[in-house]
């Protein structure tokens, strides 16, 4: 226990240490490394032409939604106008907004628009998507998650019946903060300002959001991007920006969360002991932790000895390095690729998960079919795969290009935990990506031979026809 | 009749929104203009107008709303009708001997989940299908009838009112273009005909009603004493989009049956160790045709004005 909390003391103070020195670990191992060789110093160079992302304040992710001509578009120019202004962004025109480029992330097609902005206190990625589809598939591929949401309302038509739709979307994809902006307001009297507010306070009270607290700014961004009546232009969008910093929480950053390490390899050393090696996926790891390795069915408590990175000791690895753990009285045969290395008590092994699935168009390489349920896929996620079968609770069948919500039974359990992404595959073909949203009670015994047995059954059931 | 059911709901609507609201909301809510956006669902804007012609006569600015909607759908959707509409939905309404297929296409797919959406297109899928009811003629085993927009536009509803009316209204209050994009209408002039239809995603329970993202009718011939599998091969051409029937003699299977487009030789989507060839054989079943709409799909080859051309050189004029 003294360990533990040993261990504990040291960590936070160097997590502050990190926060203040505003580096990424990268940056720091070449400017380790650098007069050391010829080779840093030309990648210096190249650092240097190029702008270097400062990380100041923390990140955070928003994004817009409402009627399409309700003037989201015009609200993200606008936003970046007011703050270019004092020198927080850089000047977007509608133009370079509006056409939400096609981004193929993943190898999936997703129209979006991304712009970056910072206030005072914090940085934002800024999103705007025309469709519920595409939205979707940024929350199921993670390109782009949102912490909270602008809904832009116009104040010359109010709520209209498809707000109800865009708001039913923010709470499937997890958006728990909404700050609202009435628009238009220029066109628009006090009264009718003061209904739409009205309006739009009782539609999220009744879609489950806390009507009566939720941030409610009334302005034009058009007078804001034409720079006229300050004070329904400028000042209503930096008074946004304020609520927007105030009311949507921070996200935890992966550093300040309990290690993980998905095993990539295992080695044996002589003389030293077993050695276990993967990238770092959240936390930070140092000597002497004590962790445990689950997957493949088996749990085990061991502690770190020692960690590495390129041959060279280290002190403690953050999420992202590629590092090696010498663990402690375990030898290599118990341990192989796909287990996963944690805090003790963080992770468990299931086997029976619901996700949110997005399966490829033929277009994005997936298969051209739809397919059924009980069809039998291999899952990847982190560095373990595992045969699968999906059952589609909701739908008679998934055809591609299409999200869809599955049921998925492992047929051993993994680690798998809600807000993990994998990939479904069969055969050579990627058939879809998705992340994880409930995990269920794990199979019993008597379940997971029905897994195996059923499909016998159902192979007889079709070889008699 | 159907309009005073109307008036009613709304004032009970209007009734339990009250209750709903807080405290801070009353002194608006005595507002006549509050009181006139509840009652009517109208843009707050139009709303205001009319309070204003009618020296704030709220019977009189209700019923000039009402009288004006028409009008005023109409200016929205010629206001709208350039914008691209590609979202939306296809529905299927069928029995034994008619069918009716109808693409309704509006701008997001927000707008294609509300429920006033689902209503229009239930609406003119109804008109097609008493279409189908009346005014065909008998010719050959399957009677089809193929409807563009116009035509559409030109059915009467339920109500006596035209699609395109109906429409109109829709676009004023949703505010986004909508395109009644196409419909068939099918009808069986022989008993052993059947008439089959199915849409993705399906409804939880088989009903002749079902509106989704892809549609399919299917006309079809079998015995009664063989089980019914017309929703399940309906299903697989949602499902595989097959280009053509295919003859057993003319056409050949193609090499890899991922790409295989003629429905007799595809794999059958609910067990893929059959071919669909040998499905029909076992079942009996003749497929004499089908159609199936796929939502927002063949749009710039049909759009006026544009000829069919390759892709690349129309990006390029962009």
């Amino acid at each position: 226990m003294a360990t533990i909390s040993f261990a504990k003391s040291l960590v936070n103070p160097a997590v502050k240490l990190l926060l203040k020195q505003n580096n990424c670990s990268h940056v720091r191992c070449t400017t380790g490394l650098n007069g050391l060789t010829p080779l840093s110093i030309v990648l210096r160079r190249n650092y240097a032409e190029k702008q270097v992302f400062e990380r100041t304040k923390p990140h955070c992710n928003v994004g817009t939604i409402g009627h399409v001509d309700h003037g989201k578009t015009t609200l993200t120019a606008a936003i970046t106008k007011v703050l270019a202004d004092v020198n927080l962004a850089q000047k977007k025109g509608y133009a370079d907004i509006d056409n939400a480029p096609e981004e193929k992330a993943r190898g999936i097609t997703i129209n979006v628009a991304h712009v970056e902005y910072q206030t005072e206190a914090r940085h934002y990625g800024h999103t705007d998507c025309p469709g519920h589809a595409d939205y979707i598939k940024n929350m199921i591929t993670g390109t782009a998650q949102m912490d909270g949401a602008i809904l832009v309302v116009a104040a010359t038509d109010g709520v209209m019946p498809q707000t109800r739709e865009h708001l039913l979307l923010a709470k499937q994809i997890g958006i728990q903060h909404v700050v609202v902006f009435i628009n238009k307001v220029d066109a628009a009297d006090e009264e009718m300002v003061e209904l739409v507010e009205m309006e739009i306070r009782e539609l999220m009270s009744e879609m489950g959001y806390d009507g009566d607290k939720v941030p409610v700014i009334k302005g034009s961004a058009l007078c804001a991007l034409e720079g006229k009546s300050p004070e329904i232009g400028s000042e209503a969008i930096s008074q946004l920006l304020k609520e927007v910093d105030a009311f949507i929480p921070t996200p935890v950053r992966e550093l300040d969360k309990p290690f993980l390490l998905p095993v990539e390899s295992v080695h044996s050393i002589p003389g030293r002991g077993t050695v276990v090696t993967g990238r770092l996926h959240r936390g930070v790891l140092k000597k002497g932790t004590e962790c445990e390795i689950v997957g493949h069915g088996k749990v085990m408590k061991t502690t770190v000895t020692g960690v590495e990175m390129f041959h060279k000791t280290l002190d403690e690895a953050q999420a992202g390095d590629q590092l090696g753990a010498l663990v402690r009285s375990i030898k290599r045969e118990q341990i192989k690729r796909g287990m996963v290395m944690a805090k003790p008590g963080t992770v468990k092994a299931h086997d029976n998960v619901e996700a949110a699935v997005y399966i490829l168009s033929k277009e994005e390489g997936g298969r051209s079919k739809p397919f059924t349920s009980f069809i039998q896929l291999q899952m990847f996620s982190m560095t373990w795969d595992c045969a699968t079968q999906v059952v589609i609770p909701d739908k008679e069948m998934v055809m591609p290009g299409e999200d869809a919500s599955l049921r998925l039974r492992l047929l051993k359990p993994m680690v798998c935990e809600p807000g993990q992404r994998f990939t479904l595959r069969l055969g050579d073909l990627t058939l879809g990506t998705g992340v994880i949203t409930k995990i269920n009670n794990n199979l019993s015994e008597e379940d997971r031979l029905k897994l195996l047995e059923g499909k016998k059954a159902r192979e007889k059931a079709a070889s008699k026809k | 009749m159907k309009l005073t059911v109307q008036t009613y709901s709304k004032m009970i609507f209007q009734l339990v929104r009250r209750f709903h609201a807080g405290p801070v909301c009353r002194a608006a809510e005595s507002s006549l203009l509050a009181k006139l956006r509840k009652k009517t669902g109208y843009t707050i804007a139009n709303c205001k107008k009319a309070l204003e012609m009618h020296n704030n006569d709220a019977d009189k600015a209700e019923s000039w709303l009402n009288d004006q909607a028409q009008a005023m759908g109409w200016a929205k959707a010629t206001k709208l009708a350039g914008r691209t509409a590609l979202q939306g939905l296809v529905a299927v309404k069928f029995d034994k001997e008619h069918g009716a297929l109808v693409e309704l296409n509006c701008e997001t797919d927000f707008v294609a989940k509300n429920e006033k959406f689902l209503k229009m297109i239930e609406d003119a899928t109804l008109a097609c299908f008493k279409f189908a009811h009346t005014h065909m003629q008998a010719k050959g085993p399957v009677t089809k009838m193929e409807l563009d927009s116009e035509q559409l536009a030109n059915l009467a509803t339920q109500s006596g009112k035209k699609l395109s009316e109906e429409l109109a209204l829709f676009i004023g209050t949703v505010g986004e273009n909508a395109v009644l994009r196409r419909a068939e209408c099918w009808k069986a002039n022989n008993k052993d005909v059947k008439i089959t239809g199915y849409t993705h995603p399906a409804p939880a329970t088989p009903a002749d009603y079902s509106a989704g993202k892809y549609g399919a009718l299917l006309a079809y011939k079998q015995p009664n004493d063989t089980e019914d599998v017309g929703r399940q091969l309906c299903q697989h051409i949602v499902g595989m989009g097959p280009r053509k029937i295919g003859n057993k003699e003319t056409d050949k299977p193609a090499k890899d049956t991922d790409d295989e487009t003629c429905l007799i030789f595809q794999e059958y989507l609910l067990d893929p160790s059959y071919t669909v060839e040998e499905v029909l054989a076992k079942h009996k079943v003749e497929v004499i045709d089908y159609i199936r709409f796929s939502c927002g799909e063949v749009i710039e080859a049909n759009m006026p004005g544009v000829e069919k051309q390759p892709l690349d050189t129309v990006q390029t004029l962009q």
